[in-house]
């Protein structure tokens, strides 16, 4: 099982990097090694904290579920620091076009992957650097819908959020404004919204119009989606004029022109000029308290130096694999037995075929045409729903996993990737209900910085297996009315939900309905982690929109 | 299925086209040494290695085919790992040394040959085996078979995609962005994209 019965009984903070192996002994010194400050020009090297000092938030974290209440928690006048594990990069010189020299936005420490469907992780879902996960997303930002916050109530399985839509859209129209998302006004799936989107949407490129022309032709509506890259020059405050996207298609290997609204480019420098101080290449290892059991401080290492970080406030944001095994490593707010529980990951079948077409899939915003009549087909033998999208690729990306897929080896390998330019997919993006079996532990295996790695058990349950028939039968309609030839069908899992779960007791949720612990008043948590369903929509905008909502809930509380 | 003609993308790194980041990173393939000395692999082992991924990739079009091993003998001297590996499978290093030898394993019970002795039609009836996880041999009872071949299958291919020469081959010129793209519909290509013939 994966709790606490892996660590050592009695042992407070038991994060002890221990290395026997002389070959993690060596990664670990070359990541000092990369790691220190004096190398990279951008990042000079840090001052020693004041040893004394007690800052009143302290994050950890720079992505999503960070960099949003990082802003707000500054401009309300909070003293605020931010740890994030990777560096902080300058896109425009520094990121090429070229997948496999961008590794490095991808958090590569070694996760074992189990169960039926195992998950990859790296590239696929998780990322470190200043700006997070967000370096290297879709920038595909549409709104949870009302339904996916109350599965249990409309289907009698699943769980319900803590609170309705009502409490999400003032946030998702600030950060629709705030990041400048591209999207079509009015949203065709949710007509009733107050506002609509600041910019008009991307062009559509080649798997776009595919999409689109069969779908036409099937009855399915579609619209360009809403993406958060800019279709027109924007004003960014705290920042100034981002230009707008040059359809280069490279969003998942991170944007080079400022265009994507990762965090880097919107909330990090907002949160800098409030005043916030920003740490980078620090590693959080420990986290401390008191005899209450309240949070006193955070020990990271940073550039070969053990640093300890005094703070009143806890805010952590790593991600729903970071975040729970940074507490199962810590033995912080296990009481209801819920860290790492119930991960979820989203049906993410794809369905790829060859055109007559010349279609260049390396161009234009992947994302770019959306439909959400599937976001609860009559004809649905499962509970929830998916929206479908079509996607362009590098041909990197597209390489491995079609030869993971279709394990073409020898000249057929050859010759299938010479239609590469001739290749379009469509993918769906699905709801995941919470399961025992999906769950994450503490393995007995060290990482190259001598910390336990975790074991992520993910088994396609029967409600997703479901969903995966019926999209995948849909999307091979929508490529045959199309014209492909040669379709076949990838199932995936994208996205990494649950594992900390948000709920209204402390029984079973980890975090109460504001984001605060149960077991630890002076913590919050905030990212993909707190998720209590998985939504039927992609979880970067929703994890912002809880983050600025943390922190208000916070200064509310700190009022009160 | 379309051919492409040869030189596009080196004709592009040449021009600025493309940003120096990019160029850095395609051109330190590009000429990149055609000798390497392995170091985490025994030369018996490394040989092996080359000759299956030349069964995977075969590259009889090239005078000098792109080499895909030192990449993988580099990573695991390196101990680099892309962030997530399969439960059911040892340590990458463990992986490969049980997998190579496992195929020659394959090799020896059918053929009472080493991998690298065999000829090509021969070595390809064990990578069939290999790749429909039916490969004789005692190290696939420690190591899965379908697994294995679906992770050396992936490296390879990351390393062999990456590299200009089969970029060119695929009229992929997504590296030459500088100015951007307008033409992104179907069917429209701007001037720096090549046209396929069939």
């Amino acid at each position: 099982m994966p709790d606490e019965e892996t660590l050592e009984e009695g042992v407070l903070n038991p994060v002890q990097p221990e290395i026997q192996d002389p070959l993690l002994r060596e990664i670990l010194e070359e990541n000092e090694l990369q790691a220190d400050p004096s190398r990279n020009p951008l990042e000079q090297p840090a001052p020693l904290p004041d040893p004394d000092e007690v800052v009143d938030c302290l994050v950890i974290g720079t992505g999503a579920g960070g960099a949003p209440l990082l802003a707000r928690l500054a401009r309300a006048g909070r003293r605020v620091v931010a740890l994030e594990a990777g560096p902080r990069h300058d896109a425009k010189t520094e990121f090429a076009t070229d997948e496999k020299a961008q590794n490095f936005l991808f958090w590569n420490d070694e996760r074992l992957s189990a169960g039926k469907n195992p998950v990859a992780f790296g590239k696929n879902n998780s990322g470190i650097g200043y700006g997070g996960s967000t370096l290297h997303y879709t920038a595909y930002t549409p709104r949870a819908h009302r339904g996916d916050l109350t599965l249990h109530t409309e289907f009698g399985e699943g769980v319900d959020w803590p609170f309705g839509i009502e409490e999400l859209e003032p946030y998702y129209e600030e950060l629709e404004h705030f990041l400048g998302v591209s999207g079509p006004t009015p949203y065709p799936w949710d007509a009733g919204r107050r506002k609509g989107y600041p910019l008009a949407p991307l062009p559509l490129n080649g798997a776009a119009q595919l999409m689109e022309r069969a779908c036409a032709q099937l009855g399915i509506k579609t619209s360009p989606a809403a993406n958060a890259a800019l279709s027109a020059r924007y004003y960014q405050e705290g920042v100034g004029w981002r230009e707008a996207c040059t359809n280069r298609g490279f969003c998942q290997a991170g944007c080079s022109t400022g265009a994507k609204a990762s965090m880097d480019v919107t909330f990090l420098p907002l949160a800098e000029q409030y005043g916030a101080e920003i740490r980078t290449g620090a590693y959080v290892t420990e986290i401390e308290r008191d005899a209450r059991g309240h949070v006193t401080a955070v020990v990271y290492e940073q550039g070969g130096r053990t640093v300890r970080q005094r703070c009143r406030n806890l805010f952590l944001c790593a991600g729903a694999i970071e975040t729970p095994r940074l507490l199962l490593l810590n033995e912080l707010a296990l009481n209801s037995g819920q860290v790492g529980k119930h991960f979820m990951a989203h049906v993410g079948m794809q369905v790829w075929g060859t055109f007559p077409e010349d279609v260049r899939p390396y161009k234009g915003i992947p994302g770019g045409l959306i439909s959400e009549d599937t976001h609860r087909p009559k004809d649905a033998d499962f509970v929830g729903g998916y929206l479908l999208q079509s996607i362009g690729v590098m041909p990197v990306t597209f390489a491995t996993q079609m030869v993971r897929q279709r394990k073409l080896w020898g000249q057929p390998l050859r010759d299938y990737m010479r239609d590469y330019n001739h290749i379009a997919g469509i993918n769906v993006l699905g709801d995941c209900l919470p399961h025992a079996d999906n769950f994450l532990e503490l393995s007995d295996e060290k990482d190259a910085r001598g910390v336990a790695k975790p074991r992520v058990h993910f088994t396609a349950q029967e409600n997703e297996q479901r969903m995966n028939r019926h999209a995948e039968r849909i999307m091979r309609q929508i490529w045959e009315a199309a014209g492909a030839k040669d379709i076949w069908a990838f199932e995936r899992y994208a996205h990494i939900i649950g594992t900390a779960r948000m709920g209204t007791s402390a029984n079973d949720a980890v975090v109460d309905p504001d984001g605060r612990a149960f077991d630890v008043p002076n913590l919050y948590i905030c990212d993909n982690s707190v998720f209590p369903s998985a939504l039927s929509v992609n979880p970067a905008l929703t994890i912002m929109a809880l983050s600025l909502r943390t922190a208000d809930k916070f200064l509310e509380n700190q009022q009160a | 299925m379309p051919h492409y003609p040869e030189g596009t993308v080196r004709a592009l790194l040449e021009t600025d086209l493309v940003t120096p980041a990019t160029r850095a990173a395609l051109e330190a393939r590009l000429t990149a040494p055609t000798t390497y000395e392995p170091q985490f692999f025994d030369a018996d082992t490394y040989r092996l290695l080359q000759a299956v991924a030349a069964r995977i990739y075969p590259q009889p079009d090239r005078e000098t085919p792109i080499a895909l091993a030192p990449a993988v003998d580099a990573r695991l001297l390196k101990g680099g790992a892309d962030g997530w590996r399969y439960d059911s499978m040892p340590p990458d290093r463990e992986a490969y040394r049980l997998g190579l030898g496992g195929i020659n394993q394959a090799a020896e019970v059918r053929f009472q040959q080493p991998f690298v002795a065999l000829d090509e039609a021969r070595q390809d009836q064990i990578m069939e085996l290999l790749a429909a996880a039916e490969a004789p041999g005692e190290n696939w009872s420690q190591l899965p078979q379908d697994r294995f071949f679906e992770e050396m299958l992936a490296e390879l291919t990351e390393t062999y995609y990456a590299h200009p020469l089969a970029q060119e081959e695929i009229g992929y010129v997504g590296m030459a962005d500088v100015p951007g793209w307008q033409r992104i519909g179907l069917n429209e290509l701007e001037p720096r994209e090549p046209e396929g013939t069939k």
